[in-house]
């Protein structure tokens, strides 16, 4: 019988000995099956919609249509165009029209086949630019009569006059493309009703709380009648914060009075997947004849689908971030988030800003080969220091970038860059990021932890924050331990639960190593202070906490017997601290001028690539990741985070593409849109430039996300160095370089 | 979806022989997890793409999403969870949390069980880990670090040989 207990239940030691449970894994006493009818048609009216047969099934307990759902006005986002159930519309393919909820999967499957369905199909529209034009067939009525639920102009100094005095203008229109987030773990959820409790979800969400007040506002319902449990994560990538499959599992078990388990199948995920953003850039930069850039004026479309799910949020990204790694003079940004018939589309890692990178990162190598300077030297000539406030207000209190450019070229060999073989080439790219985004939540920012002694004098951390795998609870209790002095494996780290942990705003926009660790470690020191205080009060002046233990002159004593001093005085009760790190932070103006993070991550990779010029097909042959995220606080971790990261990136640029044609996805399966295998990826090598951050626990930034964000750029940049030609859209597969390498 | 004929079968899983009422053309991953509640085998696709679903079969990793429950009479089925109680597989868990070979976890009990098998006979394989991984999708490490703790765990003897 074993009776070591684990570090939390998304230990990775349960994981390598097939001992976590995810959602499918999980079983409740009377769960029924739950299954969803989805529209095959991109834009349709539902002229007929009868659900008699369904429900005269053996095994149906229950079959909702949008006439048997509440229809409130909401959605995660300020623009509420969500529904439970489509009543007369549906907008796209996937769009859920009914559900069920049976004994069996196999009455489920009966059941949604019986259901009888007459549409009118209507005409849609799938392109962004086409969604704007006058005519156009229009989604929502009543947030945007034009299509278009979100703008954004913005400019910093003197676009025009730059653009006058410029030496070297480049610009080109890219495409970044669809991305599947490709998690493991197929989407789904169990939710349960009772009268008491109101509604029950356990679903694996990176942001329950946002979960729990959207799907609240669905139903009518107060906040607290909605409780997530996240049960331990297979993977997301940004697939799994706010979506329709809760609430209509929840919808299910209200009827049913049952709880209710709906698993995808990858093909269903597949079809109605909620991809990366896609985004056009019109791109212009502009610099003098020695290199120093004057001007970016970009223009962006953005592909919302059909329903706004995050894509405002990767709008607004694309349009401001990458500036900040550079010193522009003048900057000016248009963007255009636009409703089609497509599926909604979503963050991912990078949310706007590794797009983004891959149209500047080209855009600045293909100014470097016009100046003839190499693209290294162009970069250090323009980036960001220590000590500066961005073109966008982000004040930067630690920046290692030259450092990483000079790192970078030392460890990757960049000198053999001037004489690779042919078809062989080496690109660089710059990367920045946020540790926690001050606009997320426009109410509130930071994060609490509660940090609790237990009479074994164990500790247990809870936090708002969400353990993905990525190593969150082994960073908040190295950080506890390192300020208490206890050994790390005395910490259980909690989490993902809305009825029972502290609030979280959730694990996005990289934040959790700074804002969850930075309360972890508030947490730490308050129980540190409250410890010295009993043991003074218990022993006399002077007693003190030495390497977890209370020292009062020659005596010590350990932290159960401080545990049964503070329940002896408390009525039982244990001690308990609770604190909240609230970032010093300026939420971004109209215009998106503001300091929204605690810091600022920053990265410089080099790829190495070999293009076979017979087939165009591209293998990246050597790969070099040089990072600035202050202090590592888990080596391992961190470097568990770039490896997949880049891996992701490689499969980005070289492979990868959900493609969508008239609103439906052309290559559903895994085998038909293919991810990196482990033959894929080339040796991959690391630095970690550990300079300590005065904003982060530890001196920690966030990493996550930020090594991504330069994969497609540089991966782009050595392909254009390895054939002479410039790819302006993504994926650059085979057939698109082929294509290249044979223009003329 | 054909549930008609019911038939009992004896099945050999971790090392015990149990009998199985049930349709033998169920798959193997349904009957390991709804049937013995094995539920450290994951399904990620159920069409034999993802590789979450790899079992042993006569030490051979399978995607049991693919293979009829009726077939595998006879073999030696072996899981996670019946690997996790050997020590060499201990020395392999031990590297993989060293080199960081594991995140979310999803794809982990699939690629668990096609290294451990690629550690015991590397010439079934043509000897390459990578190799032995093409049916195994992982889309949060990279693979660098399963195949670092791989390598690590085969030199340091948790191999058979
Ligand atoms: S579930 Fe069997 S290969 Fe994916
Ligand atoms: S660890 Fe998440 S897919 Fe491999």
């Amino acid at each position: 019988m074993k009776t070591q207990l684990s570090k939390s239940p998304a230990d990775l030691q349960a994981k390598l000995e097939g001992q976590t449970r995810y959602v499918h894994d999980m079983r409740l006493p009377g769960q029924l099956v739950g299954k969803i009818l989805r529209s095959p048609h991109p834009h349709a009216r539902i002229v007929r919609l009868d659900v008699s047969r369904a429900r005269a099934i053996k095994g149906v307990v229950a079959v909702l249509t949008g006439e048997d759902v509440p229809h409130h006005t909401y959605g995660p986002t300020k623009f509420k165009d969500w529904n439970i159930l489509a009543r007369d519309r549906v907008l796209f393919i996937g769009d859920e029209i009914a559900a069920v909820a049976a004994e069996t999967d196999a009455a489920a499957k009966q059941a949604i086949a019986a259901i009888e369905v007459e549409y009118e199909e209507l005409p849609g529209v799938f392109d962004p630019e086409e969604a704007m034009q006058p005519g156009a067939p229009v989604l929502h009525e009543t947030i945007a009569g034009d299509n278009r639920p979100m703008r954004i102009a913005l400019e910093r100094g003197d676009v025009e006059r730059h653009k006058q005095e410029a030496a070297v203008v480049k610009s080109g229109r890219y495409r970044s493309n669809r991305i599947y987030q490709g998690h493991l773990e197929p989407i789904g959820a169990i939710a349960s009703w009772s009268d008491e409790e109101g509604i029950t979800i356990w679903a694996p969400s990176h942001i329950p709380y946002r979960a729990r007040e959207t799907y609240a506002a669905g139903f009518g319902l107060p906040e607290d009648k909605v409780r997530i449990v996240v049960p331990p994560i297979g993977g997301s990538f940004g697939s799994k914060y706010v979506l329709k499959v809760h609430v209509i599992a929840a919808a299910l078990a209200m009827a049913a009075r049952r709880p209710v388990k709906i698993i995808m199948d990858r093909y269903e995920d597949m079809v109605t997947a909620h991809p990366r953003v896609p985004l056009t850039f019109d791109l212009e930069i502009g610099a003098d004849r020695e290199g120093n850039l004057l001007y970016k004026d970009v223009v962006v479309y953005a592909d919302a689908g059909a329903r706004v799910y995050w894509s405002p949020n990767v709008i607004a990204t694309a349009c401001t971030r990458p500036d900040n790694i550079y010193r522009f003079q003048s900057a000016k940004s248009e963007g255009h988030l636009c409703y089609t018939n497509n599926s909604p589309t979503t963050c991912m890692r990078g949310f706007g800003n590794a797009e983004m990178l891959f149209a500047v990162e080209s855009v600045i190598d293909e100014i470097a080969l016009e100046l003839g300077m190499d693209p290294a030297e162009l970069r250090l000539r323009n980036i960001v220091r220590p000590g500066e406030r961005t073109i966008h207000g982000y004040r930067l209190d630690t920046c290692l970038l030259e450092e990483c450019i000079d790192k970078v070229k030392a460890i990757s060999g960049w000198e053999r860059r001037a004489d690779l073989p042919p078809y062989r080439g080496m690109g660089i790219a710059l990367a920045n990021h946020v540790s926690g985004f001050r606009a997320i939540d426009p109410r509130f920012d930071g994060s609490t932890a509660v940090l609790r002694l237990k009479g074994d004098g164990s500790l247990e951390l809870e936090t708002g924050e969400i353990e993905l795998g990525q190593g969150m609870s082994l960073s908040y209790a190295r950080i506890a331990a390192q300020v208490l002095g206890v050994p790390e494996g005395s910490i259980l780290v909690k989490s993902g639960d809305t009825g029972r942990y502290p609030f979280g705003i959730g694990t996005l926009a990289s934040r959790s190593t700074v804002m969850g660790g930075n309360a972890a470690k508030l947490a730490a020191e308050a129980l540190q202070r409250r410890l010295v205080s009993l043991a003074c009060e218990v022993l006399g002046k002077g007693a003190s906490l030495e390497d977890g233990r209370i020292r009062y002159g020659e005596e010590t004593y350990p932290l159960s017997e401080a545990a049964a001093w503070h329940r002896a005085r408390h009525a039982g009760e244990e001690l308990t601290v609770r604190e909240t790190y609230v970032p010093d932070t300026e939420m971004p103006d109209a215009t998106y001028y503001g300091h929204p993070s605690p810091n600022y991550p920053f990265a410089a990779h080099v790829a190495e690539v070999e293009v076979d010029p017979d087939t165009g097909r591209t293998r990246v042959v050597g790969y070099w990741a040089v990072h600035d995220s202050g202090t590592i606080i888990h080596e391992t971790m961190a470097k568990g985070q770039v490896y997949g990261a880049v891996a992701q990136g490689i499969g980005w640029v070289t492979m990868e593409d959900l493609i969508v044609e008239q609103g439906r996805v052309k290559n559903p399966s895994m085998m038909d849109y293919r991810m990196p295998g482990a033959r894929d990826i080339p040796n991959i090598e690391i630095a970690f430039l550990e300079g300590e951050d005065p904003n982060g626990p530890l001196g920690a930034k966030s990493l996550g996300e930020v090594a991504l964000d330069p994969v497609p750029g540089a991966i782009a940049n050595a392909i254009a160095h390895a054939t002479g030609k410039r790819g302006y859209e993504l994926p650059l597969s085979a057939e698109r370089v082929w294509r290249a390498i044979h223009s003329t | 979806m054909n549930s008609a004929q019911q038939q009992a079968m004896t099945l050999t899983i971790n090392g015990r022989e149990t009998v199985w009422d049930g349709d033998p053309s169920a798959s193997l991953a349904d009957v390991l997890r709804e049937g013995q509640g094995l539920t450290g085998t994951k399904i990620g696709c159920r069409t034999g793409e993802c590789g979450a679903c790899t079992v042993l079969m006569d030490g051979r990793p399978v995607v049991s999403c693919l293979v009829p429950a009726g077939s595998a009479q006879g073999e030696r089925i072996e899981t996670i969870e019946g690997l996790a109680e050997r020590a060499d597989y201990q020395a392999l868990v031990q590297a993989m949390l060293e080199h960081g070979g594991v995140q979310c976890g999803f794809c982990t009990p699939g690629v668990m069980v096609t290294t451990y098998a690629w550690m015991q006979q590397p010439e079934r394989f043509d000897g390459d880990l990578g190799a032995a991984l093409k049916n195994n999708l992982c889309r949060c490490t990279g693979y660098l670090g399963i195949l670092r703790a791989a390598e690590q765990a085969l030199a340091a003897g948790g191999g058979a040989r």
